[in-house]
């Protein structure tokens, strides 16, 4: 027997029996490994339907045992239990049998692998651990550190970055950049063989743990492989050259509201593949957050980087289920409870979202309840199995989300106490957003209709909580002599003749703090702050709109164009221009000339042709089919450009183009052959003045606080 | 998102709409006083909100009257201020 220490890459299961696992040792060396592991799902239903499972699966390779086991809302009950040596061939065991009785009720059958073998070893993927070898096999694994500790040993990985010397959806790339360590170099796509040669080549030789890449899930790889058949010349990406490279299709589908497109996927074994244009929130949070993930949920880092939070959330929640003898269902199977109308109109509510007073503020602090709707449900132990019922044990869902607060506050602490120019500073952020993201999905997935650990009823006594919350800190500013100006779901705006610095709060903090268990933190002092009207009636309040000044001169605007996908980049930064010019002086009022000033040299420079065509597309995202467009709205008219030019067009898609002046009076971007002369100035004139107007009209205009406004129509 | 009954806001521009004819039928000047009423109770949305009633628009008038009697009062206060001011 021998023994090695490292960390842990990649597990997933092995056809010829068993899982596989890669393990990137102390001393540098990537080895694969593997182990038993024979896994268990669950059925349960009418007596006589599970006699009859029994029996047909008698006949198949698998242990069957009557047990017991807890349904988290029913608790302990008979279920027969199905044991697969070959983990592999669970997936077809069990899609035969719920074809076969479909009435059946089944647990822990959908549970990712590398979920099973965290729960059953305590090691986590991209942790360090100890395993106990003989030859390949591990007789035996132990962790040696926590998912949850707060400065890990980080991972010596080495990445392989791929990327075209052009996006593939406007014209054909030449070259694949290559950068690995110190090494970057570019080499010709074609004549493809001596590329497939070179690549195979530098994969060998780098033997890269992360192949990151643009455009590698939706052409480098499907690409690769029709060259590599034309061509006879095997290529294999995987580090284990025993599998396929896995493909997912590509999908659209429905989610927070809209319609989202995600690209076909490539998956790797042995090493991870991102695609840096295909995953979700690599924007935000990058390959750290992504890691950050991974190693807090328990899913793999190329699954983490293009799923939704949702999936990460679900994931931990499993993890707590198994470790806590819970059966993990596969569907949704609380359905909501019968209510009165009244109990209904009670329930059925949001967070506290406030009408602001309308128009310019100074001195104006934020504060915000730090990770509210988690903290609630940690504090109050609000779960789908405890909602209602007093003195329950700790639930499932308080249960998983309080470590991940605890890390992120410790995070949170970190980052305030060090100086901004910090080298850590940057990954610190990026770690505190990545776990940001599972604690504020965890909120919506206790409603969530599909959510295997949901219940409405626990969601509603989330927001519920949270309005109480809000209002007992409304009272408790205005009791201090406070003016309450806004308040938005977790944050107040609140303002006092002579609170201007960060001391002139504590108290107001503290006090809100001791009585609401919760911890509450100043976001920062505006110098000044504006909520502007609504464009419909200027006498009405708008919630989720403002912009304004700290007292740092950084800028915080909500609502408006430039915080809008649909706003392109040159209207967007001349917006924010203005907002920068107004950020210098504590009257913003007095600074209107510098601001005509400004607008009048962007839109000379637009007239010019001195601005990129890159920065005045449109994009906008298909909310469904081109077909399905009733009105020729100018991102189907884009659409059925694409279509027209042979491109493959999704709902979910985000589509960029052009206001021109010929044809339509739209440009695909993605059609190419787009010049900046061709671009419709006059429109990017009317976008740019009804961004300006959407700032500074509030400071034009007398504000109407006063809602009947007699004294205009007397005027 | 997800909701089985409709928000305040939702409800107001029910409202609203059904009173469409009669708003388009009064003059000019006085529809902006009217479209005023609304403006009213949409600076209340999230306090109509708390009060479990099956008619919400019986809070929205409270609403509307609180924000009428505001006017008032700031009306008030101004007439004094020019009252002393004279006086």
């Amino acid at each position: 027997m021998s023994e090695q220490t490292g960390w842990l890459l990649d597990v997933y299961t092995d056809e010829e029996g068993g899982i596989v696992l890669w393990l990137l040792t102390d001393e540098d060396q990537r080895l694969r490994l593997r182990m038993n592991f024979p896994v268990t799902y669950y059925a349960t239903g009418e007596f006589n339907k599970l006699r009859q499972a029994w029996a047909y699966l008698k006949e198949k390779d698998v242990r069957l045992e009557r047990t017991r086991r807890r349904d988290l809302f029913a608790g302990e009950c008979d279920v027969m239990s199905v044991t697969i040596g070959n983990p592999s061939h669970l997936s077809g065991l069990f899609m035969d049998l719920s074809r076969r009785f479909p009435s059946l009720d089944y647990y822990d059958a959908d549970i990712p692998i590398s979920l099973r073998f965290i729960a059953r070893t305590n090691t986590h993927l991209l942790g360090r651990c100890r395993v106990h070898l003989d030859e390949e096999w591990i007789r035996q694994i132990e962790p040696l550190n926590s998912p949850w500790e707060i400065d890990p040993v980080p991972l010596p990985l080495r990445i392989m970055t791929l990327s075209p010397d052009t996006d593939p959806a406007i014209s054909v790339p030449q070259n694949l950049k290559v950068q690995c360590g110190r090494d970057h170099f570019s080499m010709p796509l074609k004549p493809a063989r001596p590329f497939l040669l070179g690549l195979r080549a530098d994969l060998n030789r780098y033997d890269p743990d992360l192949i990151l890449t643009d455009y590698g899930d939706t052409w480098l790889f499907p690409q690769l492989k029709i060259w590599s058949e034309e061509n006879g010349i095997s290529l294999n990406p995987n580090r284990d050259e025993k599998k396929e490279v896995l493909t997912h299709r590509a999908d659209s589908y429905f989610a927070y509201g809209q319609v989202i497109y995600r690209g076909a996927q490539t998956h790797l074994f042995g090493r991870w593949h991102i695609d840096r244009c295909n995953a979700m929130s690599f924007g935000e949070y990058g390959l750290e957050g992504a890691m950050e993930q991974a190693l807090v949920t328990g899913l793999g880092v190329q699954e983490m980087a293009r799923k939704s939070p949702g999936a990460g959330i679900t994931a931990m929640q499993m993890l707590t289920a198994l470790r806590s003898d819970v059966l993990v269902p596969m569907h949704k199977r609380q359905a909501e409870d019968t209510k009165t109308l009244v109990e209904l109109i009670r329930a059925d509510r949001g967070g506290m979202i406030y009408q602001p007073i309308i128009g310019l503020h100074t001195n104006v602090a934020q504060i915000d309840f730090s990770s509210m709707y988690p903290a609630i449900m940690v504090k109050h132990n609000i779960s789908p199995e405890t909602v209602g019922k007093e003195n329950a044990l700790e639930g499932l869902i308080p249960r998983t989300l309080r470590p991940l607060l605890e890390k992120r506050l410790m995070l949170k602490n970190i980052l305030v106490d060090l100086n901004p120019n910090d080298c850590r500073v940057d990954l610190l952020k990026k770690r505190v957003a990545a776990l940001k993201w599972l604690l504020v999905v965890c909120f919506g997935y206790l409603g969530y209709k599909n959510a295997r650990f949901g219940k409405i009823e626990s969601y509603e006594a989330v927001t519920a909580m949270s309005r109480e919350l809000m209002l007992q800190a409304k009272e408790i500013a205005e009791d201090m002599g406070y003016t309450v100006l806004h308040m938005y779901v977790d944050s107040l705006f609140v303002q006092k003749n002579g609170a201007l610095k960060l001391g002139h709060f504590t108290d107001l903090l503290e006090n809100i703090a001791e009585q609401t268990g919760l911890f509450i933190t100043l976001d920062g002092i505006y110098k000044w702050l504006v909520f502007p009207p609504s464009k419909r009636d200027s006498r009405v309040p708008v919630p989720n709109r403002y912009f304004g000044a700290f007292q740092n001169g950084e800028i915080k605007a909500r609502g408006i164009a430039l915080r809008r996908q649909d706003t392109p980049k040159y209207v967007a930064d001349t917006q924010m221009g203005i907002l920068r010019i107004l950020a210098t002086s504590a009257d913003p009022r007095k600074k209107n000339n510098e601001v005509q000033e400004y607008i009048r040299k962007q839109i000379n420079l637009l007239k010019e042709d001195r601005i990129r065509v890159e920065d005045l597309i449109v994009t906008q995202t298909l909310s469904r089919p081109v077909d399905a467009y009733r009105v020729s709205s100018p991102t189907a008219r884009a659409a059925r450009q694409l279509e027209a030019h042979g491109k493959n067009v999704q709902p979910g898609m985000k589509i960029r183009y052009l206001h021109v002046y010929d044809g339509s009076g739209i440009r695909a971007w993605d059609v190419g052959d787009v010049q900046g002369k061709m671009v419709n100035v006059k429109q990017y004139i009317h976008l740019l003045k009804r961004a300006e107007e959407e700032v500074l009209d509030v400071f034009k205009k007398a504000t109407r606080n006063a809602s009947f406004a007699f004294r205009q129509v007397q005027a | 998102m997800g909701k089985t009954v409709s928000t305040i806001t939702q409800q107001l521009n029910e409202t609203e709409a059904m009173l469409a004819p009669f708003r388009r039928t009064l003059r000019r000047s006085d529809q902006y006083i009217f479209d005023g009423i609304f403006a009213a109770a949409r600076r209340h949305i999230a306090a109509i909100g708390e009060v479990e009633s099956l008619l919400p628009f019986q809070i929205a008038l409270l609403a509307i009257l609180l924000e009428q009697a505001k006017d008032i009062s700031v009306l008030q206060q101004e007439l004094e201020e020019l009252r002393s001011r004279y006086e």
